[in-house]
């Protein structure tokens, strides 16, 4: 992306949405470059290289909204489209129950990135395919020790660049490198079958592959399936402890924390998609958990897979403290919802497209970590069940009722791990859920993932993590 | 903008630099979209985009690449680069391009001229549904209307070239009333004489209204009438697992079913890459084949996979006109309709659960079909022929084929079907199948 020609589409937009009757106005010009390679069954399919150029423009009139983008890149089509949004809005105000109100206080001026040591440019079509084809040597042919004929991955290098400016006075330059993997492997033995979905992503360059050991990683997850596949103990059906993984307590942290602390969907915008919350407005300062949950959203990790530390509003971002001692203590806010709270943004608005309009969206959301080693609290199980890895899971469009089930899990007897359980399944409250967490250990760690929300449909790459969770007091179900 | 011409530059540039197979393909679009949320506006949208796409092929060795950058000079820069990424390749699965050329017009019965120069309407057809709801019972409702146009090119190497355009508007309407008691509204058209935002925004209204003494289920097995939404969500999932790439992949609970019963016998599944009233799909595929009529269950039994050129070489078939050039998908998705009429489908249920909306499907393995989905807005519970009271907080839960065998009846009436979570329009008729279990949260 050429930074001068950027600014240039940038500011020749907002001029004539201001000149149109815009009271405020904001413009994002964003460039993507994508390489992603797949190997199916250890076939090569044909690379795959996308590049995108484009801007997308807000504007607020007479108490409404209007968003326009186009990839023509030409200075009258891109003013008409100012002109164009800002009709809109104003044509739209006759269904206006309420005007729209904004936050406009803090516009950044900054550039930012995260540590990139070897630039993603310089991801090749050969360089994937020999980190696939590396994976494929230790998994292939049973060397995992099972046989997995159905074998899809797909590794990927992509650049995001944006140039941010608003009427008030905010100019943000952005580059956002990311690898990612995904993965699917499925196992058959003597007419059994076990799935594993991988993800692994982090923003940054090339240096990623090695830095998250993912060669290493899947090959531990294909002799893991291995293991799952031929195990047939049914899970406990008494009352018990479960220690939710990193990887669960991360999913459940995104899935009943993160999402129905978006103030969007408390206040009822994301109605008709991805529903509301069982939050109110009220609910700020709200008992949800026991004084051991504390959740968090941080969008200035490192690296991290959901780096924003900047956002797609101009604002900067910092860590929000959702569940803090079972309190509801923050929701994530954009300028719109702010304004409606009566509080700031605390920079949580995301778009991954030119095309798309910035919504509140999660970063990395995870369980904060606790005082115990992992082995102290395994020590505090007297009969549990440790769910390490999950499958299918979903949950209620208000947050409330979820499902979680395991892929590997253990079960746990006065403290110590013991052989597999299949299957077991957590369907819970969030209540319920939050409420019976009895101790966290100090091992934080991530995974990766896409969280959907939005119409159109927008994936934003995000991390979910945590340390062992305790949960005492739970009954489990089976599949 | 010329966008044959852009295509006839880009085969240009790759049949010069000596690609044995080139396609380039354009697709343009306009998107409109009002949405709002406790009856007021939230947002208008407007966008306006074109990509190209260019596969080349040489040696055996393969790649694609999508740009927006339609300026001429970087198309030509653009297939130059894709064409020297050939270089650090392998040589992979390759079909060649068919040696026949083939030439596709425009369907003109896919493409409304005033649905494509809808815009100013958007805001008083969202008022028209919030209108209908609010009479019907919801207190506030949200939703979105999207009018969309898009219009294809082709041309490839072995000189099949055509152009398609198509439009649609559909409307996803969600009524609240008290106690977070909930309905939903779906208008789906080609046209915009045919689109209904008022009877939409009725039905949301309605269940929202009826949903309030809402209570949860006890746990078991259940018959299951699945409103046309619910069932077309699960049927996608069932046009997934029929993707040849899902069965080579191992994500199939279809593979090694060719020919054999997978379905009960009222069950039939076609996908047309074109059909009247149909909200999507064009005349030719990824690859220059010309779309089709195509069998994926006939009478309960799996008759056919999707295919590409690929795929449908390795398992010795023809295409089906489903390209992706490396996933081949279908279009739009028929289920055959039955003779019943909702109200005998009620009265031949014992004791079960009319679902008229879900989300958040998700499978704990493809290859098996096992999963769970959320139900959401209007559901209730039927006893003996007659719904008794409102039901929520529940999950359902089973594997694909053991409750599409379980179908007992289907109904006359259906629907077309695309939303949220329905993203391949589907026609679709309510159905009523057995023994789903039904699952809640312990609390």
């Amino acid at each position: 992306m050429n930074p001068a020609e950027a600014e240039g589409f940038a500011e020749g937009a907002i001029r004539r949405a201001l000149d149109s009757g815009a009271e405020w106005a904001e413009a994002r010009v964003q460039g993507t470059k994508g390489r992603q390679f797949i190997m199916k069954n250890g076939e090569p399919q044909p690379s795959f290289f996308a590049e995108g150029y484009g801007i997308g423009l807000r504007v607020l009139s007479r108490g409404a909204l209007g968003f326009a983008a186009t990839n023509t890149m030409e200075s009258k089509t891109v003013s008409d489209l100012a002109w164009r949004a800002v009709r809109l809005a104003k044509s739209s105000s006759s269904l206006l129950v309420k005007p729209i109100r904004l936050d406009r206080s803090k516009p950044a001026r900054t550039k930012w990135a995260p540590p990139e040591k070897q630039k993603v440019e310089g991801a090749t079509d050969a360089w994937m395919r020999g980190v696939l084809k590396e994976i494929e040597g230790r998994i292939s042919d049973g060397k995992a020790g099972v046989k997995i004929p159905g074998r899809v991955m797909a590794l990927g290098a992509d650049l995001d660049e944006k140039f941010y400016i608003n009427s008030d006075g905010a100019r943000v330059v952005g580059r956002l490198p990311r690898v990612y993997f995904f993965g699917s492997l499925t196992a058959v033995e003597d007419g059994e079958t076990a799935q594993r979905f991988i993800q692994q992503g982090e923003t940054g360059g090339l240096e990623v592959v090695k830095r998250i050991g993912l060669v290493e990683k899947v090959e531990e997850e294909a002799r893991t399936l291995g293991k799952v596949i031929r195990n047939t103990q049914k899970p406990p059906t008494d009352t018990l402890d479960v220690v939710l993984s990193p990887e669960l307590s991360g999913i459940a942290a995104h899935e009943s924390v993160g999402h129905p602390q978006e103030a969007d969907r408390v206040l009822g915008r994301e109605g008709a998609q991805a529903g509301e919350s069982y939050l109110k407005a009220e609910s700020l300062g709200r008992k949800i958990g026991s004084d051991e949950a504390n959740v968090s959203d941080d969008p200035t990790l490192t690296n991290s897979n959901g780096f924003t530390p900047v956002d797609d509003e101009g604002v900067v971002g910092k860590k929000r403290k959702l569940i803090k001692n079972g309190v509801i203590n923050e929701f994530l806010q954009n300028r719109v919802t702010a304004s409606e709270f009566r509080t700031s943004s605390n920079g949580a608005s995301r778009s991954v497209a030119f095309d798309r309009e910035p919504i509140i969206r999660m970063s990395n959301t995870f369980v904060e970590p606790g005082d115990y080693s992992t082995d102290e609290l395994m020590k505090e199980v007297k009969h549990g069940v440790l769910f390490k890895t999950f499958t299918e899971w979903n949950i209620d469009d208000k947050r409330l009722n979820q499902r979680y089930v395991a892929l590997e899990a253990y079960l746990i007897e006065r403290g110590e791990v013991k052989g597999l359980v299949k299957a077991p399944v957590l369907e819970i409250t969030t209540p319920r859920l939050w409420g019976s967490v009895k101790a966290r250990s100090n091992r934080l760690e991530f995974e990766a993932a896409t969280c959907g929300k939005g119409d159109p449909s927008q994936g934003a790459p995000v991390w979910t993590g945590g340390p062992e969770t305790l949960l005492s007091g739970i009954k489990l179900g089976a599949r | 903008m010329d966008f044959q011409g852009l295509n006839e530059l880009a085969l240009k540039q790759a049949t010069r630099l000596g690609a044995e197979d080139a396609i380039a393909l354009t697709a343009s679009g306009k998107q409109r979209m009002i949405r709002f949320a406790n009856n007021s506006v939230t947002v208008v949208n407007h966008v306006e985009e074109a990509e190209m796409m260019v596969y080349v092929a040489k040696s055996k060795r393969r790649a694609i690449a999508a740009t927006s950058n339609l300026d001429p000079a970087n198309v030509r820069r653009f297939v130059s680069n894709l064409f020297s990424s050939l270089k650090g390749l392998a040589q992979s699965e390759y079909v060649p391009l068919p040696d026949k050329a083939r030439k596709f017009s425009p369907n003109k019965a896919g493409f409304d001229r005033k649905l494509d120069q809808a815009g100013s309407e958007l805001p008083e057809l969202a008022k028209a549904a919030i209108s209908a709801s609010l009479k019907a019972g919801g207190k506030r409702s949200a939703g979105v209307i999207e009018a969309s146009t898009s219009e294809s090119t082709i041309l490839t190497s072995s000189g099949t070239v055509g152009a398609d355009a198509g439009t649609s508007i559909k409307l996803n309407i969600r009524s609240f009333a008290e106690n977070d008691a909930s309905g939903h509204g779906l208008s789906c058209s080609s046209t915009l004489a045919d689109f209904d935002p008022e009877s939409a925004g009725e039905r949301a209204g309605a269940d929202a209204k009826r949903m309030v003494k809402a209570s949860e289920p006890e746990p078991g097995r259940y018959q299951v009438i699945l409103s046309p939404e619910v069932a077309s969500n699960l049927i996608e999932s069932v046009s997934d697992a029929a993707s040849a790439f899902s069965v080579d992949a191992g994500t199939s609970y279809l593979a090694d079913k060719l020919g054999k019963k997978v379905a009960a016998a009222s069950v039939s599944l076609t996908d047309h890459g074109w059909v009247k009233g149909g909200l999507g799909g064009r005349g030719f595929d990824d690859e220059g084949t010309p779309t089709q009529t195509t069998e994926i269950i006939r009478k309960g039994v799996l008759k056919s996979y999707l295919h590409n050129l690929t795929t449908a070489k390795k398992w010795r078939a023809p295409s089906t006109g489903s390209a992706g050039l490396v996933t081949p998908h279908p279009w739009n998705l028929e289920v055959g309709s039955g003779d019943a009429t909702y109200d005998e489908m009620v009265k031949e249920t014992k004791k079960g659960i009319i679902l008229t909306s879900n989300w958040y499907t998700r499978f704990k393995n493809y290859r098996t079909g096992e999963f769970s989905t959320v139900p959401r807005d209007g559901a209730y519970l039927v006893e003996g022929g007659r719904v008794t009271k409102p039901l929520k907080g529940m999950r359902a839960g089973d594997d694909l084929q053991r409750m599409f065998s379980s179908v007992e009846m289907l109904s006359k009436q259906r629907d077309w079907v695309e939303w949220w979570e329905v993203s391949t329009p589907t026609l679709c008729p309510w159905i009523l199948a057995d023994g789903v279990k039904i699952t809640r949260a312990y609390e």
